[in-house]
């Protein structure tokens, strides 16, 4: 306090001259008629330079505070964002599909995919669609680039679906190419099998695969993947083939039920004739 | 203490003087700032700080004796008394005072006196910022410095013979 006396008492001059002018300001002010209106709006002039002036020095706790603001704001952007991103991906995917519902001859039901169990060597997809929706056991489930799998249990509103990816999982299908005839089976990584394709059928990498009219189940002519390994088996008629699945079942998201119903006519009279296992 | 009732009593008789003098004494509507040439004495006998507060009692009086501005005059004149208080020097002022340094302290005062109060007092009227400069703040200013002889040469009288 003493200190401050010292320095407004060395500085006297310039104090009381501040003070005094500052005093004469406020006089004038209060005046009221059209010449002290103009010296007013120098004075409100001079004010507003002097606090632009003063402004340039950061005043740390607005910093601060501007900075949680902005950090505050940062986060809600970046949430909003990555809505939006989802958002546009969700729509990509929808239009994708719809243009497959457009052009299918099947009558197709759209599912969201809200459970996946990728257990050992029986993986399946719960799906938000069931008996309410038309859904029933056997029916297969594409995705807008092709196979999926099949409806193996359902309830009201839900139903399970045993993907390609799945030891029990068996598909008729062809080699787009050459009619070439083979069934689809897994068992463990990330390609499907290709089995009965005997040595002489010519196969080769990079062929699609789609599934074949012989299936009871999968309509014919749905994609399922392409070639990406042909290795012969020793001592055995047939060649062990991979095909990659065009559908990434990790990303699956959305997909179709064709809700197809199967032709019992042909069933039992395939069983009728079929001997007995 | 003594000394500033006179300086009251003195501020008194200038104010008096310039308010009814002045009009007589006017050219073109140029009138001598009297109440000017007191302050710069006052500054310069008595320093920086006396001179301040005595430019702002003087100006406040002839403020609320005119009645227009209340606080111009006040302002003006506190910064005049500030100017002048910087020439003030221990028991040098009966030499600037009886010198025509006296004269161009005046003169210097009351240019930036001058130019401030005319520039303000114009304001809002049809006088311009540099005729209120040269026709009002110069021209007092020279008329100021003149008149200032007077008191110089009773000034000189007094303290150099």
């Amino acid at each position: 306090m003493q200190r401050l006396v010292d320095i407004l008492l060395a500085f006297k001059e310039y104090v009381i001259l501040t003070f005094l002018i500052i005093i004469s300001i406020i006089l004038l002010n209060s005046n009221d008629n059209s010449q002290i209106r103009a010296i007013r709006s120098y004075t409100v002039g001079f004010v507003g330079a002097v606090q632009d002036l003063i402004s340039i020095v950061p005043n740390v706790f607005a910093l601060k505070r501007e900075n949680e603001i902005l950090r505050q704001l940062s986060v809600n952007l970046s949430d909003e964002v990555n809505r939006l991103r989802e958002a546009r991906l969700e729509n990509m995917q929808l239009r994708e599909m719809l243009k497959l519902k457009e052009k299918s001859q099947f009558k197709l039901v759209a599912g969201e995919i809200v459970g996946k169990s990728f257990l050992l060597l029986r993986n399946t997809i719960t799906l938000n669609i069931g008996e309410t929706d038309g859904v029933v056991p056997d029916m297969p489930i594409i995705s807008e680039v092709g196979l999926v799998g099949k409806v193996i249990a359902v309830s009201g509103h839900y139903s399970v679906g045993q993907i390609m990816l799945n030891k029990d999982f068996r598909a008729s299908s062809k080699i787009q190419r050459n009619r070439v005839d083979g069934i689809i089976s897994w068992d463990g990584g990330e390609t499907v099998n290709l089995e009965n394709i005997s040595k002489t059928q010519d196969v080769r990498e990079g062929d699609v695969v789609t599934t074949s009219e012989y299936s009871t189940i999968f309509p014919s002519e749905i994609k399922i993947g392409y070639v990406s390994k042909i290795s012969e088996r020793q001592g055995s008629l047939f060649r062990a083939i991979d095909i990659m699945p065009v559908v990434d079942f990790a990303s699956l998201e959305q997909v179709f039920v064709i809700t197809a119903k199967v032709d019992s006519e042909r069933v039992a009279l395939e069983k009728k004739v079929m001997p007995k296992k | 203490m003594g000394k500033h009732f006179k300086y009251l009593f003195f501020s008194f008789i200038i104010l008096n003087v310039q308010t009814y003098l002045s009009p007589l004494i006017s050219i073109k509507q140029i009138s001598p700032d009297l109440l000017l040439i007191w302050i710069v004495y006052i500054a310069l006998k008595e320093g920086q700080f006396t001179g301040i507060i005595w430019g702002f009692v003087i100006g406040l009086m002839f403020d609320l004796s005119g009645g227009l501005f209340i606080g111009l005059a006040a302002m003006t004149k506190t910064i005049a008394g500030f100017l002048a208080g910087y020439f003030h020097g221990e028991n040098k002022a009966p030499l600037t005072l009886g010198s025509y340094r006296f004269v161009l302290i005046i003169l210097l005062v009351s240019l930036v006196h001058s130019v401030i109060y005319f520039v303000l007092f114009t304001r809002g009227s049809d006088i311009g910022f540099w005729k209120a400069i040269f026709q009002y703040g110069v021209a007092t200013s020279f008329y100021t410095s003149a008149v200032s002889l007077l008191p110089m040469f009773i000034f000189g009288r007094k303290y150099l013979t």
